[in-house]
């Protein structure tokens, strides 16, 4: 009795500790005590004849400088001290791994939090134990990829600081605070990860695992606060507010962070993190399941792969319409950024990430569709399958047709012009809007069928509700492809805001469909049990490639919106004086990109090797239940 | 479903016929016209009916115990993609869109045959049927495989490393990004912010959506609005300017851009690229006033770093004409097409 109350004790003591952690850098960064806060009080003190005012150059209002002018380069060793490579491709690398890095662990909690939670809430104990042990193994691979992120942090402030030292300069100068803050943030997200991770045995029952489970909260609260504060810097890179023309800071330090696209950013960055988390995650098990030697272990990583890639394809779906909204804000912001970026000279790698969020899609349908093979039940659905692959690949095709088309002189002179009649409209934003959310809708149409694959509904109202959701989807495909169509004789504003409907067409069906799937399954007749393990290779593949997808498109996504600056370090306020300020080959860009994505899995494979080094054995009760007892996963099973 | 999947057969066969017939030359190209302006819709239709097509004949034909094997049905459905979007759509699809295109139904042709196991081993099984050879006329393929794949995978590659003396494809950018601002005859113009100066209703006060009401219809007609006629002596506002801007555009623009606005003028092929076209609904129907203003005034040589590559040889018009008058031309050319320019309230 007195052990139990002792760790309660402890437990809430723990609770308490990483409360306080994640209270300290805000209590820090109260405006008293903020450093940029204190300054203009300083310059008053000095008397009203030295007050200089500045005007903000995205806020517009009027504040007192306190900051020194945004530094004037100029190409040499004393600004740009280099080797005898190019500094601005070994800082790429730098922030590439250690992005990939961080967002594979701010992820991975925010997925243990939730794997944990369906263990702790399922009525089922074996399975809950199974989803227990499965988040424990997920942390315990983060443990070590997180000392990994700390690193690579450290080699991108060290090349920042020796490469780039000017901008350094500057940007700290501004961001003196917020830096203070993440860096305290950061050893918050320390102590609140290890408390997580040596507590998990000692609070795995009753009270102490809902105290646990408050600890994961609170993991991923001070996680996600300490990207909004990175997104901050990227942010002012792009957007700059909170300082004057001169780029001298103005001492309102929210300015500077609430930039115009810190939101947008913020909102992508999670949605993007979670999905890109969800696909390393997958590709992991697809990797020991192709690996496995036992059917034990394959009906287990099977499993695991599934529960990872429906969690990271929960996070996909709506990351397209973050992506909308990030690129309407930059075209509200800068004209000229949004033409460059999709109209202009980073178009084409706009196709080419049109084409890796297609593979994307694709990947995701076609693993569903090799999941219905081991359930009993599922022919019936497989054989309309190739219907959904042409409405899959016409979506495809329309989302992928450029705007700017790749031509011979003689394929030019044959057009008669630089516009088709069929691509010039496939090329627009109107019909890329129609294409994506086809392939959306579909992606939900599978996964409906997955999730009813080897049941029989059992309710009453069955045949009409069969006949309801066919008719639903129906319109919502209707629905889509008219908004597209008309998106062509309406005014561009209302053209923008057409994608508000289409949008809420696919959620529509995401969530309603999901919902009324749910209640028509509810105490259906199971045709037979999914068969774990007994899954085609294929479909692993089709797992690795999802997860090669993401970190492929990851890689060009960051280097499409570093490179929209063109030969800015902080937008129209400090200028990229260096010999490496013009914009590279798309060419040496995906090279680039792919080495690093070919640096990343090469490196995270070593960490799941040493993670693998010390995995715990799952207890003997939680594996009893591995094959046969058909364990159901989410996603409505 | 015998009767559907008839009617659906003898679409395919007629499609397949029609097709055949065009690559052939013996059926006219122009039989079943892609009509200009529903072409994009006609093509995913046309391909629409195909499918349902192949569907109805792969069923009658396995009713009539004639099942195509699945290999076979693959490959065919495959390479009648790659001849319908080399013959079908006119203008030709320039090469590199196609290879997208035809990767893109390579990649749909294989989900479709490995969704499930049986499918996949129908499909798998002549290519396992040659590799194990176990009978005579197997052996043989395999002997002919092995000796023709790499002659055809060095064709390939040598095809592709000979030196062409064809004209290297240029890239450029067709919409070069503008400038924060940008200053014509002393005056400093914001992109974001500037406005068409005769954009105005009746009472003279700017209004977006009275010349919006007021434009041509889009389509194939293009025709003008009751009431809306510029060349009506009457006409005030708007339609006034808008008539002024079309003098402008007849006296100097419709040389290159043509009377239609298409690109397509008496000097349009004397260039390369062809001069923009104005009625595609990737040009000035996906751009604000204030970038077209900006492009008239500066031409091609004033266009910044930031819009290369660029490949324009237009004139600077500032040195040519009014800032009243290029707003006036920009009216006449949104007007005329039917689009209307970008706005971001």
């Amino acid at each position: 009795m007195g052990l139990v109350a002792g760790k309660k004790l402890f437990s809430i003591m723990a609770l308490c500790a990483m409360i306080g952690l994640l209270l300290l850098p805000i209590a820090v960064s109260l405006p008293s005590l903020a450093m940029g806060a204190d300054a203009p009080d300083a310059v008053k003190k000095d008397g009203d004849a030295k007050v200089e005012k500045g005007r903000d150059v995205y806020y517009k209002t009027e504040g007192i400088v306190v900051g020194a002018p945004a530094p004037k380069t100029v190409d040499g060793p004393r600004d740009y001290p280099r080797y005898n490579f190019e500094s601005r491709v070994l800082l790429w690398f730098a922030n590439q791994q250690h992005l990939y890095y961080g967002s594979f662990v701010l992820a991975v909690p925010i997925f243990c939090m939730v794997i944990e939670f369906m263990g702790v809430v399922t009525k089922d104990r074996v399975m809950g134990k199974r989803y227990d042990q499965l988040a424990y193994d997920f942390i315990k691979i983060s443990l070590t990829a997180y000392s990994l992120t700390a690193i690579l942090g450290g080699i991108l402030i060290f090349t920042f600081l020796t490469l780039y030292p000017a901008f350094f300069g500057y940007l700290s100068s501004i961001f003196r605070p917020v830096m203070h803050i993440y860096a305290l943030m950061f050893v918050a997200e320390s102590g609140t990860l290890y408390i997580y991770y040596y507590g998990w045995d000692k609070m795995k029952e009753g009270f102490l695992k809902w105290i646990h489970l408050s600890m994961s909260v609170i993991l991923n609260v001070i996680g996600t606060l300490l990207m909004f504060l990175a997104n901050s810097w990227i942010g002012f890179m792009m957007s700059p507010a909170g300082v004057d023309e001169q780029g001298r800071y103005l001492g309102n330090i929210w300015h500077v962070i609430h930039t115009a696209l810190w939101n947008p950013l913020n909102v992508h960055r999670i949605l993007g993190n979670m999905a890109f988390g969800g696909g390393v995650v997958a590709a992991y098990a697809a990797y020991k399941f192709l690996a496995s030697k036992t059917d034990e272990d394959r009906a287990h990583y099977d499993w695991m792969g599934y529960i990872a890639m429906a969690l990271g394809v929960a996070f996909l779906i709506p990351l397209p319409f973050a992506g909308y909204w990030l690129m309407r804000e930059v075209y509200a912001y800068r004209q000229q950024m949004g033409i460059t970026l999709m109209g202009g000279l980073l178009a084409w790698l706009f196709i080419i990430q049109a084409t890796m969020i297609g593979i994307l899609f694709l990947s995701t349908n076609y693993y569903l569709w090799q999941a219905l093979g081991r359930m009993r039940g599922a022919e019936k659905y497989q054989r309309y399958i190739k219907y959904l692959v042409f409405v899959l690949c016409c979506g495809y095709l329309v989302f992928i047709t450029p705007h700017t088309i790749v031509m011979t002189p003689a394929e030019l002179k044959a057009m008669g012009g630089q516009q088709h009649p069929v691509l010039g409209n496939y090329g627009v934003m109107s019909a890329k809007n129609g294409g994506i959310n086809v392939i959306i809708t579909t992606t939900i149409l599978s996964f409906v069928w997955y999730m009813r694959g080897n049941k029989v509904s059992t309710v009453s109202w069955s045949k009409f509700g069969n006949i309801f959701m066919g008719t639903f989807f129906g319109c919502a495909y209707f629905n889509i492809i008219g908004l597209a169509v008309l998106g062509y004789y309406i005014p561009a504003n209302v053209r923008v805001g057409l994608s508000v409907p289409q949008v809420a067409t696919t959620l529509s069906c995401l969530f309603f469909m999901f919902a009324l799937n749910s209640f028509m399954m509810k105490g259906a007749k199971q045709m037979g049990p999914i068969e774990w393990g007994k899954i085609s290779a294929r479909s692993q593949y089709a797992l690795i490639m999802l997860a090669t997808a993401f970190t492929w498109m990851m890689g060009l996504m960051g280097y499409i919106r570093s490179s929209v600056r063109l030969f800015w370090h902080v937008n129209e306020i400090m200028r990229d004086n260096s010999p490496w300020a013009y914009t590279h080959t798309v060419g040496f860009a995906a090279n680039m990109i792919s080495f690093n994505v070919l640096f990343f899995w090469i490196s995270i494979l070593f960490v799941f090797w040493l993670g693998s080094l010390g995995i715990k054995k799952a207890p003997v009760e939680a594996k009893a239940g591995v094959l046969g007892g058909a364990p159901q996963p989410a996603g409505g099973h | 479903m015998k009767a559907l999947m008839s009617v659906a057969a003898l679409i395919g066969v007629i499609g397949i016929l029609l097709l055949t017939g065009m690559i052939l030359d013996i059926v006219p190209s122009n039989t079943v016209r892609l009509v200009e302006g529903y072409m994009p819709m006609q093509v995913l239709f046309e391909l629409t009916l195909f499918v349902a097509g192949f569907t109805g004949l792969s069923y009658m034909l396995g009713t009539m115990g004639m099942a195509f094997p699945r290999f076979w049905q693959g490959i065919a459905f495959w390479c009648f993609i790659l001849l319908y979007l080399k013959f079908r759509v006119y203008p030709p699809i320039p090469f590199s869109v196609r290879a997208m295109y035809g990767t893109v139904s390579l990649i749909a042709v294989f989900m479709w045959v490995s969704a499930n196991e049986e499918d996949w081993k129908k499909f798998k099984q002549p290519i396992m049927n040659i590799l194990d050879a176990q009978s005579g006329a197997n052996k043989l393929l395999r002997y002919a495989y092995l000796v023709l794949l790499p002659v055809l995978i060095g064709g390939f590659s040598y095809n592709a490393m000979v030196p062409k003396s064809e004209e290297p494809i240029e890239l450029r950018t067709v919409h070069p990004a503008p400038p924060a601002s940008t200053k014509v005859h002393g005056k400093t113009y914001t992109l974001q912010t500037s406005q068409n100066p005769y954009r105005v209703n009746l009472e003279g006060k700017f209004d977006q959506e009275y010349s919006n009401a007021n434009i041509v219809e889009q389509g194939m007609g293009r025709l003008m609005k009751p009431n809306a006629n510029p060349w009506d002596k009457d006409a005030k506002g708007y339609l006034k300017y808008v008539r002024e801007g079309g003098e402008i555009f007849f006296q100097n623009c419709h040389f290159c851009h043509g009377d239609n606005l298409n690109g397509r003028g008496l000097h349009a092929f004397a260039f390369n690229p062809i001069p923009a076209n104005f009625t595609d609904p990737g040009t000035i129907a996906q751009l604000q006033e204030t970038f077209i203003f900006w492009r008239v005034a500066k031409g091609g040589i004033g266009l910044p770093n930031e819009g290369f590559p660029w490949a324009s040889v237009m004139p600077p018009w500032e040195q040519h004409l009014t800032v009243d008058e290029i707003w006036k031309v920009i009216l006449f050319e949104y007007w005329h097409t039917g689009y209307y320019p970008r706005t971001w309230d």
